[in-house]
């Protein structure tokens, strides 16, 4: 089989940073709140305001990330729409539940329909009416690395050229509490509990345009280190490069102690001694974050430079590849090599 | 024409029993699941439901596994699903090394948090582990009784999760990132999807009848199903025999609305379409096509339509077995296709119950029970927000 290369082509965010910009490069926004939502951009420049009333903010944000990568490609229609969100319309769905709690009689469908987690995915296909392949993840906080590894498999298989993955979560009070009972956000010391929007287009044609190569992703079980070196080991050489041209590794380290150890285990494992990035603290953590640490991975290598706040030790250097390590429940991992073009 | 993936494995739980051999007897008495609610707490008496006849205590036992407070009725009836699917194919715990996991759910562990919704302000750690229990967390639980996988992952795309799971893990196969991929989807009835259906008017106060002149609507069902795909490689090399092939598949979106099929059918058109290039088939090869038809005025409708508009004049055989089953949501993709893995084994045509009179425009279901030679089966899940999917299963008869 011959191997396309992937790129993305174009990456946008709405998060705790300025929306739909590479602002947070120089001027990031730093914040102690132990939740925090999400800088919402001014909607009207993409969508009309009577059809965005109908929406939730999930759906908004993603719509908005989206609509901006597709007017920067150009590319109208993608071959796929992929989708990786943990929990989906959770306003929606708690605002069903609340419903529900009174009375199960006399309800309003409006929150219910939009409550299943392919509402995103679907509502940016109906609203740029798009026929192609279109698939949800909802894998806990590998969800978006899944919807990446789809869209890699299917453009190895020759299936699709263009994808639009994304990675989508919202919050809310009631959940973040429930979060925070369960350790897994609001801990003292932790990156903010947050909301976040990331649409990129893999294309498996080159452009002027291009940020960096998808140079690899591999996913798995915790249990298997060996499998792991070796996945590693096989994306290096399939793009032609050894351990030392690693520039860094992206973790998803939160400040959260069980966390953090869980990717310094990964990293020994893997590259041991390779300097080390960070974005959590940047973006905020919610389980399709990893989409973030993609994000800010691709424009330090299509700007050639790491700013300081996503270096855990900063210095000056020209980043040529970065592996992005993810985790979930110290169970699972995902892999992904990106590199300059 | 695609290198050949073969199932190797089958376990199904629905309204109309648990595993294989019970769910071909009422496939074959024409005896639906079907009924009145007794384990879901809904004030819906009314609305019959495809309940799977077991409590969950009941479901732990025959896991021979310990309770657990944090079990979700979905993942128990993922676990007896799944270990019947393990247990066909002959995969053993220390071989699970290997093996991928790709489950699907939409509800996880909604059952659990609409019981605790009300004191989540005030509730402790446990049930607030047990309030975001989320789709991923659901997979872990249905896997952990069986070991550690390769890998886990899990589709959410509503009532074509199941089939969109399959899809996945079929392309994780062709792509060489696996040799044996187990996937399928479960769902339990929630009040909170039951009462979803029930607002927007979609669930009917009788036993569903798709595409009868006078269909009003779905009943809802629970149950799971998965199916072990694996490659010639593997089956050679394992020396099991397989059931039949996954000889194509496809997913389109419908991209019309939300919650309804557009008038035409094309998202459903492209799927079938895409499944039937991809096995290399034309319209005449499918002896057979087991329709999403939950039974709404507006599925059988769209459904239909998109069925005329690819096969013509001469359409085979079709029935919705959701009129034994209820609409099993997230697991209907995969209970169905065990329906129809067991069709191809058995040579027969499930029958559409409750069928009486010819829909306008609609297409004409099988309403007898009979025997017929099966060579391809197109299997249809479509879902809310037009994600829509189809598969065919091909049986090599020596």
């Amino acid at each position: 089989m011959s191997q396309p290369k992937i790129y993305i082509q174009a990456a946008e965010q709405v998060s705790i940073q300025q929306p739909l910009s590479q602002q947070w490069m120089s001027e990031p926004i730093l914040t102690d709140q132990l939740l925090a939502t999400a800088t919402v951009p001014n909607y009207r420049d993409f969508i009309d305001p009577r059809e965005a009333r109908r929406m939730g903010g999930l759906i908004k944000r993603a719509l908005v990330t989206t609509l901006k990568v597709l007017r920067d490609t150009g590319v109208e229609h993608p071959d796929a729409f992929i989708t990786g969100t943990s929990i989906g319309s959770l306003d929606y769905t708690e605002r069903f539940l609340d419903a529900l709690d009174e009375s199960e009689e006399a309800l309003s469908p409006t929150y219910f329909m939009q409550s299943p987690h392919n509402t995103v995915g679907s509502a940016l296909a109906i609203h740029t009416r798009s026929h192609g392949y279109n698939t949800t993840y909802s894998h806990g906080a590998c969800s978006f690395d899944w919807a990446v590894m789809d869209a890699w498999i299917q453009m190895q298989l020759g299936k699709i050229r263009t994808a639009l993955v994304g990675g989508y979560e919202e919050m809310t009070q009631d959940y973040f509490e429930l979060l925070q009972k369960t350790g897994y956000v609001g801990q003292p010391g932790m990156a903010p509990c947050a909301e976040m929007s990331m649409s990129m287009m893999l294309n498996t044609q080159c452009s002027d345009n291009c940020l960096c190569q998808l140079a690899g992703v591999a996913m798995g079980n915790l249990a298997y280190r060996e499998r792991m070196r070796q996945q590693l080991a096989q994306m290096l050489n399939a793009a032609h490069l050894t351990a030392a041209d690693v520039s860094a590794v992206m973790t998803g380290k939160n400040g959260n102690p069980d966390n953090d150890a869980c990717y310094d285990g990964i990293v020994d494992d893997l590259l041991p001694g390779v300097p080390l990035l960070r974005y959590k603290h940047l973006f905020g953590e919610n389980y399709t974050a990893s989409a973030m640490g993609v994000y800010a991975a691709a424009h330090c290598l299509a700007q050639g430079m790491v700013p300081d706040c996503l270096q855990e030790q900063p210095r000056l250097f020209k980043p040529c590849a970065i592996l992005l390590v993810n985790q979930m429940d110290q169970q699972e991992y995902s892999l992904m090599l990106l590199t300059k073009i | 024409m695609i290198e050949p993936i073969y199932i190797t494995g089958a376990g199904v739980v629905s309204a109309i029993g648990v595993g294989k051999e019970q769910t071909l007897s009422a496939l074959n008495a024409g005896t639906t699941g079907i009924g009145t609610m007794a384990y879901l707490d809904s004030c819906h008496r009314d609305i019959p439901v495809g309940e799977v006849k077991l409590s969950n205590d009941e479901m732990v036992q025959m896991l021979g596994v310990d309770n657990d407070p944090l079990f979700t009725r979905t993942a128990l009836l993922g676990r007896l699903a799944l270990r019947e699917a393990l247990d066909q194919a002959g995969l053993t715990r220390d071989m699970l090394a290997d093996v991928h996991l790709v489950s699907s759910t939409t509800v996880g562990g909604m059952d659990r948090r609409e019981q605790n919704h009300a004191q989540e302000k005030t509730c402790d750690r446990l049930h607030a582990v047990m309030g975001t229990h989320s789709c991923g967390n659901s997979t872990q639980m249905i896997a952990a009784q069986f070991g550690q996988f390769a890998s886990l992952s899990t589709v959410s795309t509503a009532c074509s999760s199941a089939t969109n799971a399959v899809i996945t893990g079929a392309n994780m196969l062709r792509c060489g990132l696996a040799d044996i991929v187990v996937v399928g989807g479960s769902e339990s009835l929630s009040k909170f999807h039951l009462n979803g259906f029930n607002a927007l008017m979609i669930l009917d106060r009788q036993q569903c009848r798709p595409f009868d002149r006078d269909r009003a609507g779905l009943n809802l069902g629970e149950g799971a199903a998965y199916l072990v795909l694996e490659t010639a490689r593997s089956v050679k090399a394992r020396g099991v025999t397989p059931l039949c092939r996954l000889a194509g598949y496809g997913n389109a979106c419908d991209a019309f609305h939300q919650t309804a099929s557009s008038p035409d059918g094309e998202g459903a058109y492209r799927a079938m379409s895409e499944a039937l290039e991809m096995a290399g088939m034309k319209p005449a090869d499918i002896d057979y096509i087991n329709a999403h038809g939950t039974g709404t005025p507006n599925n059988d409708l769209s459904e239909s339509q998109a069925i005329k508009r690819l096969f013509g004049p001469e359409i085979p055989p079709v029935s919705s077995t959701k009129s034994f089953t209820g609409h099993t949501t997230s697991a209907s993709g995969t209970i169905e296709a065990v329906f129809c893995l067991l069709a191809l084994e058995h040579h027969f045509l499930p029958v559409n119950l409750n069928w009486q009179n010819a829909m306008e425009e609609g297409i004409v279901p099988v309403a007898e029970p009979r025997q017929a030679e099966l060579r391809n089966i197109l299997s249809n899940a479509f879902g809310f927000g037009g994600n829509d999917s189809s598969m065919i299963f091909t049986i090599d008869h020596a």
